[in-house]
């Protein structure tokens, strides 16, 4: 960071701050386009009933669930980098966390989306919430569905506060680097932050805090999103192995979407690449190796302990996955996850931009396939074969899905434009300070 | 904050001189120091006698609020519509782990947040800030710039400016 300074880290911020061009709002209006198509196929779903979504008997959880199980993971990332490499003091996370906190907040805003939309009468969501309704009738506690429900809500809650509470110094140096209406709307973001030592001490102890309690929180969201599918008997989904598989699994496609995200808007802005350095997506980039060996490792134990359990039943699914119909997604999901990412061992490739970035689209193609491999493939070979089914895709799900991707990148792409999309204080922090000492 | 302000305030350029000035403040009696700068430095923080703040406090106490909370309303809960689930008992603590957990989570970090703000304000409220057009004017403490407020008396004015300026001050501004 030989070049950047207090200042210069400043102006960089300011800069990409500035009014959008032609290339975000062309952006944008594809991203609309992919927004506004998926609202009209969920209006249609509203309108015509669950019969437009490739729903069926025996297989009651398809796309949506899908879909939300692979927006819970992307927003793990996140938190991991934000709040966990934050209390091992991680050096390539200062760069990086702003971004990836604003990802994980997007990406739990839009799986919170998909509960709703799986439910089909979404004006009936809150019967999920414990309040004293008419009926006087309580949820029930004993089902992880409900846990659930406690874990997303409480994840949201805590990334959301997390990443204000980050956002506060830096709306500050907006304030002050800005004038007339734009100084106004910072000065009431920023709460009237100014930097003191009384306001120093408070905020990094609370920060500090917010990321030990949230650290647990990335085990355990993800262990109870688990649970809704290990808790039952289903053939593949009642396994031990799911909640560290479900969490390995999500850090891998969360650190994946990172450079998905980063390595253009690094692009975009010239001076973030010196800021956001090679050598910090390349530590993403061994995240991803390493997360993908323990998905590929527990992909495996599935398979090793469908045959030494001596289960049937679960034999006759660990079949069904890579001989049966639905064979086309598991190898992709095989070829995505377990493959794709094994060029990273070169360093010449893991430090390439191109090559980083396919390598990314990869993973996140295959952990969307892993989710509906798990999802779909168990429900379509339950016990009975005169129960078996299979699944066909609608249109309806395809744009809702579609629109899901829509509704996520217009959040982030609202954001780079209206907030600081790197954190200005820890980048501070991070430099060697101006001394006198090392100018004489 | 709205108190009258009589005292001096400085800016640096350099960690080490604006730490230097700390220090010999401190030493000289002026115990009641605002500093101001870019991000939290460690320096500061020892420079000012590594002042501790009491957020943890109210995080423990929100997490035993959340848990005590959840607590109550799952057995509340389970008890008030007696809902049989496959043999489990009408009130049963495994099941409740999940839930427990996640409430003491909200809570405190709630706790934490409110806390954080509270102790911030109180804080802030003890200590007076000049109220010049000068000191209005400058917004370069969230840029580049590290800079110390010392209330002080009319009698101590000019001790104050003299150490400020034995540690290479950019620009010492006196308020009376």
């Amino acid at each position: 960071m030989s070049n950047v300074t207090y200042a210069s880290i400043n102006d960089d911020i300011l800069h990409s701050m500035k009014p959008p061009g032609k290339s975000w709002f062309a952006s944008m209006a594809i991203i609309l386009v992919m927004l506004g198509m998926g609202i009209f196929a969920f209006g249609y779903q509203i309108r015509h009933g669950m019969e437009g979504s490739g729903i069926n008997n025996p297989i009651g959880w398809g796309v949506y669930i899908t879909n939300f199980v692979f927006w819970v993971g992307i927003g793990h990332a996140g938190t991991l980098i934000s709040a966990v490499l934050y209390l091992v003091r991680a050096p390539f996370r200062t760069s990086i966390y702003r971004a990836s906190e604003a990802m994980t907040v997007f990406a739990v805003m839009t799986a919170a989306l998909f509960p709703l939309i799986h439910i089909g009468r979404v004006w009936n969501f809150y019967w999920l919430i414990p309040y004293p309704n008419q009926r006087l009738l309580w949820v029930n506690f004993k089902s992880p569905l409900l846990w659930d429900v406690f874990a997303v809500n409480t994840y949201m809650s805590v990334s959301i506060l997390f990443f204000l509470v980050g956002l506060v110094p830096d709306f500050a140096v907006v304030r002050d680097e800005s004038k007339g209406l734009k100084k106004l709307f910072y000065g009431i973001a920023s709460l009237g932050f100014k930097g003191t030592n009384h306001e120093w001490k408070h905020y990094m102890r609370a920060y500090l805090l917010f990321a030990a309690i949230a650290t647990p929180l990335v085990f355990s969201v993800h262990s109870i999103v688990s649970w809704d599918f290990a808790m039952s008997s289903i053939p593949g989904w009642h396994t031990t192995i799911f909640p560290p598989y479900f969490v390995a699994g999500a850090i891998f496609s969360g650190c994946a979407m990172v450079l998905t995200l980063l390595l253009p808007l690094r692009a975009i802005f010239p001076g973030f690449k010196d800021i956001i350095k090679i050598k910090d997506m390349e530590a993403m980039a061994k995240m991803i190796l390493f997360t993908g060996f323990i998905v590929t490792y527990a992909y495996s134990i599935e398979f090793f302990i469908a045959w030494y359990s001596g289960a049937r039943y679960e034999r006759a699914l660990f079949w069904f996955r890579p001989f049966g119909e639905l064979k086309f997604f598991f190898f992709l999901m095989i070829f995505c996850n377990c493959i794709s990412p094994l060029p990273l061992w070169s360093k010449k490739l893991r430090t390439n931009v191109p090559a980083l970035f396919i390598v990314s689209i990869f993973i996140n193609i295959g952990m969307w396939m892993e989710r509906f491999n798990i999802v779909v493939t168990s429900l379509a070979h339950d016990f009975d074969p005169y129960a078996w089914g299979t699944y066909t895709f609608e249109w309806v799900e395809m744009w809702i899905t579609i629109g899901s991707f829509g509704w996520f990148f217009m959040w982030f792409f609202i954001f780079v434009k209206i907030m600081p999309s790197l954190a200005a204080a820890e980048l501070k922090e991070a430099l060697n300070p101006p001394m006198r000492s090392a100018h004489e | 904050m709205s108190k009258q302000f009589s005292g001096v305030w400085a800016t640096y350029e350099y960690l080490d001189d604006f730490c230097g000035a700390i220090r010999e403040l401190r030493e000289s009696g002026f115990q009641r120091l605002t500093t101001l700068s870019p991000c939290p430095r460690h320096e500061i923080d020892h420079a000012l006698g590594d002042p501790q703040s009491r957020v943890p406090f109210f995080t423990l106490a929100g997490m035993f609020v959340g848990f005590s909370l959840a607590l109550t309303l799952m057995i509340f809960m389970s008890l008030d519509w007696i809902l049989p689930v496959s043999g489990k008992p009408v009130v049963s603590y495994p099941i409740m782990g999940p839930v427990l957990f996640e409430l003491s989570v909200l809570v405190a970090v709630w706790f934490t947040l409110i806390s954080m703000v509270g102790l911030i304000l109180r804080d802030l409220s003890k200590h007076p800030f000049p109220k010049g057009k000068v000191w209005k004017a400058y917004t370069r403490f969230t840029r580049d710039r590290f800079g110390v407020i010392v209330p002080c008396t009319q009698h101590d004015l000019e001790k104050v400016e003299s150490i400020l300026n034995k540690f290479q001050a950019e620009e010492v501004n006196r308020e009376a």
